[in-house]
């Protein structure tokens, strides 16, 4: 098990930036020494392409690639490693969804139903879908603290309904969604439904099989691993009905110019050659996650995320953006006629790393009638400290623009 | 308080940001010039009417951050009375001075200078130039007319 207060540690990019106040966690997490070990010994050592060669090396390499498959499905409690799809990550995952899954099924005036907060990455893709063949996109509706309308949903939930996806973190917001009973109401109604889970994967446990969620999406960079790898999980029933959008290597059986037969999900759905290193420095990113315990991470981030967001009602004129009853550590803000990126700037100049902007959530920013929010997002190697030094420059940001 | 940002935050900027010159919108005026940033949402939009060949009752809206509402400030609080050729050679000095392509030239004065920190900052420089790149588009297309 690995004790919190020793973690800053781990993270070699605090060594070279001793200074640095890293609160842009949703953007990115940093990476433990032991990923960017496992990715640089991989290239060091093991560097092969997978699936093909018969030699000792592409095996062996083979076999981890797919060990991480296992790791990643037991990680997220899903029933079985062929559920577990590499992507390049959520973006990769949903598009994945929307064009092999949903829209050979899609009709003129289906309806797909998302939430009011979710991520660019899981709107865009699915209004270009509607769009395509004369569906309607349907927005599930929040209130002013950033939770959504159950009752509401509940409504909008009719046999013209084929689709769902809701995100289960807030990225601008950090609201958490109530997924379980969403999941439930959408299968009361036969609808599936996709989780978006780019946000919640890094500190909240997943138990797939028991939220029976149909798809769910999240990005190993998320997660304190590399960029560029991604996972979809979907529903065996699903996968196996869904058709690939990319064809090439790696994901046939046979082929003839006359036709080509292919392989069996998830190969089918990774064709060419895939991130391999990607896949190894994420085995290595869930190792450390098992390592830590997960009681005491959340429990962290809650006063690291209560502390934060009492100090700063405390500055006249500061206005906390997203105050759901559920909340992850995310908080956002705006100040009184200063711009979030003048803040970010002050706080750039003080080694204080921030997000300042819409945060891929335009139409969460319209709600809230802000052009943009300044966002502090917590992970495990943040220092109750860093919560009174960031204050403190709020504090004189405010008085030096007041 | 750090010394870059001072160079940043210059009091003229703070200044411009605080109470900007003729901070009004104009329906009715001739022409509406966007100025959009859409990384960060920064929205201005300068009105002005065209009299005798110059530039009148330039005023701008709009919503954006201190470096880029200061900027347009003094955009329009410059570019009043002036035609177009005057315009755009005024236009194309202050983009130098905040790009530092060249030495600053002596005459454009301290309102000027003041945003040529911005390229130590390159996140910020489209702050510093937004609506000066949106007003020399319209000045190249129209001043041959
Ligand atoms: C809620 C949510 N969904 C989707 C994404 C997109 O993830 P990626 O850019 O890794 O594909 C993000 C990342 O910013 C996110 O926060």
């Amino acid at each position: 098990m690995i004790e919190l207060k020793n973690i800053k540690s781990h993270f070699p990019i605090f060594s070279c930036h001793s200074d640095l106040v890293y609160l842009d966690n949703a953007a990115t997490t940093q990476k433990p020494q032991s990923v960017i070990e496992a990715i640089s010994n991989f290239y060091k050592k093991e560097n092969t392409n997978i699936h093909r060669g018969i030699y000792p090396l592409a095996v062996s390499t083979s076999q981890k690639y797919e060990a991480v498959r296992v790791k990643i499905a037991q990680f997220l409690n899903a029933n079985d490693p062929e559920e577990i799809v590499y992507t390049s990550g959520t973006t990769a995952s949903v598009n994945l969804v929307v064009h092999s899954f949903l829209r050979p099924q899609l009709k003129m005036d289906d309806e797909v139903i998302i939430s009011a907060m979710e991520h660019h990455a899981n709107l865009i893709p699915w209004q270009m879908a509607c769009k395509d063949v004369g569906a309607h996109l349907r927005v599930i509706p929040m209130n002013r603290l950033g939770e959504l309308d159950l009752k509401e949903f509940g409504e909008m939930l009719t046999t013209k309904v084929k689709m769902i996806a809701v995100t289960h973190i807030s990225n601008s917001l950090g609201s958490i969604n109530p997924i379980e009973e969403m999941i439930d109401m959408a299968h009361q109604k036969g609808i599936p439904i996709l989780v978006d889970g780019a946000q919640s994967v890094a500190h909240y446990p997943i138990d797939l099989q028991g939220l029976d969620v149909d798809f769910f999406t999240f990005s190993g960079h998320k997660l304190f691993g590399p960029t560029g790898i991604g996972v979809l999980y979907g529903k065996k029933q699903y996968l196996d009905k869904m058709q690939p959008i990319q064809f090439g290597g790696g994901m046939i059986k046979n082929v003839t110019f006359e036709k080509s037969i292919f392989s069996e999900v998830p190969q089918l759905f990774e064709a060419g050659t895939t991130n391999i290193s990607g896949v190894i420095g994420l085995g290595a990113a869930i190792d450390y996650v098992n390592e830590l315990n997960r009681d005491e991470v959340l429990g962290f981030l809650k006063r690291m995320e209560n502390n934060l967001t009492s100090k700063l009602l405390e500055v006249d004129g500061l206005r906390i953006i997203g105050q759901a009853k559920k909340k992850s550590a995310i908080v956002s803000f705006s100040m009184e006629s200063i711009h979030p990126h003048d803040i970010a700037t002050f706080l750039g100049a003080e080694n204080i790393a921030v997000r300042a902007g819409h945060h891929c959530t335009q139409p969460v920013m319209d709600f809230f009638q802000l052009p943009a929010t300044t966002r502090v997002s917590f992970s495990i190697y943040n220092q109750e400290e860093e919560v009174d030094f960031f204050v403190k420059k709020i504090k004189e940001i405010k008085q030096f623009f007041g | 308080m750090n010394e870059r940002l001072k160079g940043l935050y210059k009091t003229i900027i703070l200044e411009h940001n605080k109470e900007p010159f003729f901070f009004e919108k104009n329906e009715k005026a001739t022409y509406g010039l966007k100025a959009y940033n859409q990384i960060c949402g920064d929205r201005f939009e300068l009105y002005f009417d065209v009299k005798n060949g110059l530039i009148s009752d330039l005023t701008f809206h709009g919503f954006g951050c201190a470096i880029s509402k200061a900027s347009t400030s003094v955009l329009v609080k410059n570019l009043r009375g002036k035609d177009f050729m005057e315009a755009l050679l005024f236009c194309r000095s202050f983009l130098s001075v905040a790009k530092n392509d060249e030495g600053l030239d002596e005459k454009l004065g301290e309102e000027l200078e003041a945003f040529s920190a911005a390229k130590e900052f390159p996140g910020r420089l489209k702050c510093a130039t937004l609506a000066w790149d949106e007003m020399i588009i319209f000045l190249e297309k129209n001043i041959t007319k």
